[in-house]
């Protein structure tokens, strides 16, 4: 195959992408190669914006323009409460239901020795300095229901437990206004081997 | 579920065959290498898409040929058919349950149950502790999707737990050992669950042995499956018994960078009238043994899973003397669907056959019904 290499090159760093194979590379390739200069111009802008303009918010790890974050900063959010995610597009998740007021602590990951993860690499210890403050009552352990995400909430809870505040997690089990019929057999069997007394 | 039909294109020897089946029993009769055990490995691949013996796809197909495919009608409520097609030029094979293609294997899972008996049971019970937990985990597997779930985790927790011993063994940070401690406690968590999981099923899973080793074995011997958690059988104390031994053994873990505690070194001891099996038992006992536990498996899924599972038995008269032969094939009665290779034709004189059974002979992958 004798592909022009400035093409070639593109394809090559859009199948870098995730999700994006060869096919589709080339397909967005010659796309970028059709549009006007100043769709272009856009489109890289755009994309170095998000490397120059974004960084990570100095107290949660969120992401942000300015040195803290828009939850940080504002004056509506409930300074007594921190909710600790694995990643920055957790805290998207939450936010999107509108039912949280608290802050946001991001700790970059969970543990998982297999891919080098230990406590050294995640934002721990900043996150033990700032449940430390006086303000601070309570602690939600919002990470994946999985086995790193479950032991990382185990080892959390021993870190933070002599700090006296309040440390809660979310329950797992079945999905809101889900059929119990169409849920999978695991999780069922899973929700009733936890189930809780009422 | 019966197995009413299945045709085979290019399958090893067999270029093109297909087969209507008894609902009752199929004894396929022939002598060696003339393509028998390949019938059982087609109805297998049907079943689960995968082989039966773990080879890979490629060497099942015909030589010199480019494409295997191979089609099962079952009859349960419904009329289901199942279809695979390997191809040589992709390495890849694609499935479809009733002409739509699905791309998971375990959307197969339940679908078509099947229960195998073949040469190597031989070591669920001569083997090491490792066969015999694959075999009780499968079994358990196919009845639970959350055991299998947990299993997985465990399975993933143990490989993170000794990536963690093995990072000890170099730097003993304080930081390193309170998250040391927190995988002990993931660890224990889903150990527990698993090990309640196989003590319950396994009080359950004794009876079905208990009735079907009686069927096939005359006389007072009774069999046992033992299983011990650290010395306790009560899954009220397991997650105490576990917790307290692997402190006690924390410094030997942390020397070897083993995973020393937990099920994944359980053993299950199997016993004949109060002796050990594995020990004491005859060349004989073992065999029975592994078809009582075959039948079990068959009898445990057909009740729990409320579908008769399709039941393969390769070559498995050769050993048995007439007395037992003829019990067996008594006892398959009561299976229903069975499908039976024997390389003997006279050894099938002596067998109860009946006016629904079928007798398939092989030979060189060209089939005839006698």
């Amino acid at each position: 195959m004798n592909i022009i290499e400035p093409l070639q090159i593109a394809i090559e760093e859009l199948s870098k992408l995730p999700t994006i194979g060869r096919k589709t590379a080339q397909r967005l390739a010659l796309y970028i190669l059709k549009s006007d200069k100043d769709s272009v111009a856009n489109l890289i802008k755009a994309v170095t914006d998000l490397k120059e303009k974004i960084k990570f918010c100095s107290v949660c790890f969120n992401l942000s323009v300015d040195d803290t974050c828009e939850v940080c900063k504002s004056p509506k959010r409930d300074k007594s409460i921190i909710c600790v995610v694995e990643e920055a597009s957790d805290v998207i998740a939450i936010e999107s239901t509108n039912e949280y007021k608290g802050l946001y602590h991001v700790l970059g990951g969970v543990l998982s020795p297999l891919s080098g993860k230990g406590v050294e690499s995640l934002k721990i210890a900043e996150l033990v300095l700032r449940v430390n403050e006086p303000d601070v009552k309570e602690i939600v352990l919002a990470l994946n229901p999985d086995t790193e995400g479950e032991t990382t909430s185990l080892y959390l809870t021993r870190r933070l437990k002599p700090l006296n505040k309040r440390i809660t997690r979310l329950p797992t089990g079945l999905p809101l206004g889900g059929d119990l019929e169409f849920t999978d057999h695991a999780t069922v069997g899973r929700a009733i081997l936890n189930r809780i007394e009422l | 579920m019966i197995l009413n039909n299945i045709e085979l294109t290019n399958f090893r020897l067999h270029i093109n065959t297909v087969l209507n089946f008894s609902d009752k029993l199929n004894y396929i009769v022939g002598g060696n290498g003339q393509g028998k055990t390949t019938i059982l490995e087609a109805i297998y691949y049907l079943c689960t898409t995968k082989n039966l013996n773990q080879s890979p796809d490629s060497e099942a197909l015909t030589f010199n040929e480019s494409y295997f495919e191979l089609t099962g009608k079952f009859k349960d409520l419904t009329e289901e058919k199942s279809r695979l097609v390997y191809s040589v030029e992709t390495n890849k094979k694609t499935c479809f349950i009733n002409e739509k293609q699905f791309y998971k294997a375990s959307l197969i899972i339940g679908k078509f149950p099947v229960v195998t008996l073949t040469q190597s049971d031989h070591s669920i019970t001569f083997g090491s502790p490792a066969d015999r937990r694959k075999f009780i985990d499968s079994v358990i597997s196919q009845s639970s999707e959350t055991y299998l779930k947990i299993l997985l985790d465990y399975n993933k927790t143990l490989r993170q737990r000794s990536s963690l011993l093995s990072l000890l063994k170099e730097s003993r940070e304080k930081s390193l050992f309170d998250e040391f401690d927190a995988w002990t406690e993931t660890l224990i968590k889903t150990g527990a669950e698993i090990v309640k999981h196989r003590i319950n099923f396994l009080n359950e899973f004794s009876e079905y042995v208990k009735n079907s080793f009686v069927k096939i074995m005359e006389g007072s011997e009774s069999p046992e499956i033992e299983y011990y958690f650290l010395g306790d059988n009560k899954t009220d104390k397991v997650e105490e018994n576990f917790r307290r031994e692997i402190k006690n053994r924390r410094n030997d873990e942390l020397i070897r960078a083993t995973n020393l505690v937990g099920p994944h070194r359980d053993d299950f001891v199997f016993k004949i009238s109060g002796f050990e099996l594995r020990k004491y038992g005859s060349q004989g006992q073992h065999k029975t043994f592994q078809i009582a536990l075959r039948f079990g498996e068959f009898f445990f899924l057909k009740d729990v899973l409320g579908k008769t599972p399709v039941f393969l038995m390769d070559d498995i008269f050769g050993e048995l003397d007439t007395y037992r032969s003829q019990k067996i094939s008594g006892y398959l009665r009561e299976v229903g669907q069975a499908f039976i290779t024997m390389t003997d034709f006279n050894n099938i004189e002596s067998l109860h056959i009946s006016e629904k059974d079928k007798i398939i002979k092989v030979e060189k992958g060209a089939v005839a019904y006698a």
